[in-house]
């Protein structure tokens, strides 16, 4: 494997709570103790610790996703990795040139062109003028903005601005990508150009740092997934292994549990097993792959139960419920599980998320809805495309022999 | 820091097109607002040391006030900018990495433009008055650059004091119309005698400007003092920078 791009070592981050209250006569002695002073690792009482011993590499080829809750520590760490903030202690390296989509248009001048702008960002981002003037007519296109490139930015819409700033920043050819949710700009199309965009790069080998919320395009674009949380790492490794333990946190599960009270039934634990009959998130291709619902019911119900998977690009792969396949579970009381098992997942290698949701006695009206909770992937050495592994068989059968034989035969005439 | 003040030359010169374009665009005058002021101070100023208080400069009054006014002008501009560059472009500081140094330096590039500008008026003036240039007029570009120097190292230090207190920009207002009258600008201040004056002998501005009148105006060699200046500036640039540089990544916690 190829040496990582990006090399964090044990770092510590600490901010300031509160407002400063510095006079002017604390200047000079705070000017040259900020220039020349000791950076002390002591915390003083209205200071904490943003970031705590975080360690981890990425190499050519990953693309990571950091998640986490709001204050968490993601944005401080993009932030360190793009050199804007320094660590209190710890090293931090990267490879090369970092490409930071990070509010992309933010920077633009209000009353210079929108080309104007292009030359601008396009150095601030790193860019030499020749490499900007070569690729100009691309970022143009890309934006697909052509007719008003020549007109101040304050005339432009705010997806226009948003438009033109990541197409710029699209165009940079980083040798490390930072990105913070910033595919939630745009229309679904520019959207979708943007999620292209970043495949392409992944595809070339370039390492990504991506930050997001959107736990979807985490596991649509990520090659591995960290979880963060009061500044410490809960959890490195495969993406839908990472978005489940991200789930299972509680802070996750608190805004869900608020709406549930007085229902008649709710969804309790809901398991991935695998043919262990142990939790998994990840699953060999045509293994068993067996759905276990917990339920909880206040008073007795007649109900069904539902699940659908969806692949992480949002391809509704399947939707089975219990009551198209003619299963009735009698009037359900108290607690208890429901097992779905796929005895050979067919499904090709990839990330998918499942929906959970227990339907009233007509198979109609959801009583209780978990959309998209619980990830998984599959794993396998099969080169299929699409999202399903079709059983199949190949036969071959030539027409020439017969075409021959007819010709053979006409000659005989 | 130098080797990567290199490798951002490009955004340094975008910066200062940036500016330039935007004055352009926004004022009518453009350019002509870098030539009218100090046109219109050495018509008041000379009407005061010529007809109220006369006073011998040992050359005409006007071309002595406004090459003091244009060299002086061009030193608050450029510090003018510097003070608020930082803290006016918070989005870039506090988003995307480059070397904060641009900033600030590319407000003193802005303001090099505009006094480029205004010395054609200058050069008028001194047709006028027929003023003999010889081979000293060589050293114009010398006496320019250790001003740019001088004007860097303290640009640097108010950017980065304005970001922590923002004091400093209205502390600035007041300190540089103090330091004009401190220096030769308007008259010559050897002639204030006592401790004062000896106290004015340390102004490193002072010798700046005179070294533009000896070059420019009065076809003579500079004096030494330039050489103290372009001592203390360079130790002084050095000395900013250091600290802008080591203060930089406090910048984004700041705004």
């Amino acid at each position: 494997m190829a040496s990582p791009s990006v090399v964090v070592e044990h770092v510590w981050k600490k901010f300031r709570r509160g407002e400063r209250h510095d006079t002017l006569r604390d200047l000079v002695p705070s000017l040259v103790r900020r220039a020349f002073g000791p950076r002390s690792a002591s915390l003083r009482p209205e200071e904490f610790w943003a970031l705590r011993d975080l360690s981890f590499t990425v190499s050519p080829g990953e693309a990571l996703g950091v998640i986490g809750p709001n204050g968490a520590g993601k944005s401080t760490l993009l932030k360190m990795l793009s050199r804007i903030l320094r660590p209190t202690s710890g090293r931090l390296a990267l490879k090369g040139r970092v490409g930071s989509l990070i509010e992309v248009a933010a920077a633009f001048h209000p009353d210079l062109t929108g080309r104007e702008n292009v030359y601008l960002q396009g150095a601030i981002m790193g860019m030499r003028r020749a490499e900007i003037a070569r690729k100009f007519d691309d970022i143009v296109a890309f934006s697909g903005i052509e007719e008003f490139i020549d007109t101040p930015v304050k005339r432009y819409s705010s997806g226009m601005n948003a438009r033109l700033g990541f197409s710029i920043a699209a165009h940079l050819d980083p040798d490390v990508l930072l990105v913070d949710e910033v595919l939630s700009v745009g229309d679904a199309g520019f959207q979708q150009q943007c999620v292209d965009r970043m495949r392409q790069l992944i595809a070339r080998g370039t390492p990504v740092v991506f930050v997001s919320h959107n736990l979807p395009a985490v596991l649509q674009l990520c090659t591995r997934v960290m979880v963060v949380d009061h500044g410490t790492v809960l959890f490195d490794g495969q993406p839908a292994a990472g978005v489940a333990e991200y789930r299972r946190v509680p802070w996750a599960r608190k805004a869900a549990a608020v709406e549930r009270d007085a229902r008649d039934v709710q969804i309790g634990r809901v398991q991935l097993l695998d043919e262990q009959r142990e939790d998994a998130a990840v699953f060999a291709a045509s293994s068993r792959l067996t759905v276990r619902i917990g339920y909880e019911a206040r008073r007795p119900v007649r109900c069904h139960f539902a699940v659908d998977i969806y692949s992480a690009d949002g391809v509704y792969c399947a939707g089975i419920n219990s009551r198209m396949d003619r299963r009735d579970f009698g009037v359900l009381e108290g607690g208890g599980v429901v097992d779905l098992a796929f005895p050979r997942l067919a499904l090709l290698p990839g990330c998918y998320v499942i929906s959970v949701g227990i339907l009233d006695a007509q198979g109609l009206g959801p009583l209780d809805v978990q959309h998209r909770a619980y990830p998984f992937s599959v794993a396998s050495e099969e080169r299929d495309l699409g999202v399903v592994h079709l059983e199949r068989a190949w036969r071959h059968e030539s027409y020439a022999s017969v075409a021959a034989g007819a010709s053979a035969a006409g000659g005989l005439e | 820091m130098v080797v990567e003040q290199f490798e951002y030359r490009e955004v340094l010169r975008q910066m200062t097109l940036r500016d330039l374009t935007l004055r352009y665009k926004q004022t009518v005058m453009g350019f002509g607002w870098a030539v009218l002021m100090p046109l219109v101070n050495t018509a008041v100023f000379s009407v005061i040391f010529t007809r109220v208080a006369r006073l011998d400069v040992g050359m005409p009054y006007p071309l002595y006030a406004f090459c003091g006014l244009l060299a002086w002008n061009f030193f608050a501009s450029a510090l003018r900018f510097s003070v608020t560059s930082l803290t006016s472009n918070q989005i870039l500081v506090s988003k995307i990495y480059f070397p904060r140094e641009i900033f600030p330096i590319s407000a003193v590039l802005v303001a090099v433009v505009d006094f480029a500008v205004a010395l054609l008026p200058l050069a008028a003036l001194m047709l006028y008055y027929r003023v003999p240039v010889g081979a000293p007029l060589l050293l114009l570009p010398v006496v320019v650059l250790v001003h740019v120097i001088f004007t860097t190292a303290i640009g640097l230090l108010l950017a980065m004091g304005n970001l922590f207190y923002r004091d400093v920009k209205y502390l600035f207002e007041v300190a540089i119309t103090m330091w004009m009258f401190a220096t030769s600008v308007l008259y010559p201040v050897q002639r204030v005698g006592g401790r004062i004056g000896a106290l004015l002998g340390l102004n490193p501005m002072t010798g700046i400007i005179d070294a533009y009148r000896s070059v420019l105006l009065l076809n003579a060699w500079p004096s030494p003092t330039l050489a103290a200046a372009a001592l203390v500036s360079t130790l002084l640039l050095a000395i900013a920078w250091f600290a802008f540089h080591r203060s930089e990544f406090a910048f984004a916690e700041h705004l």
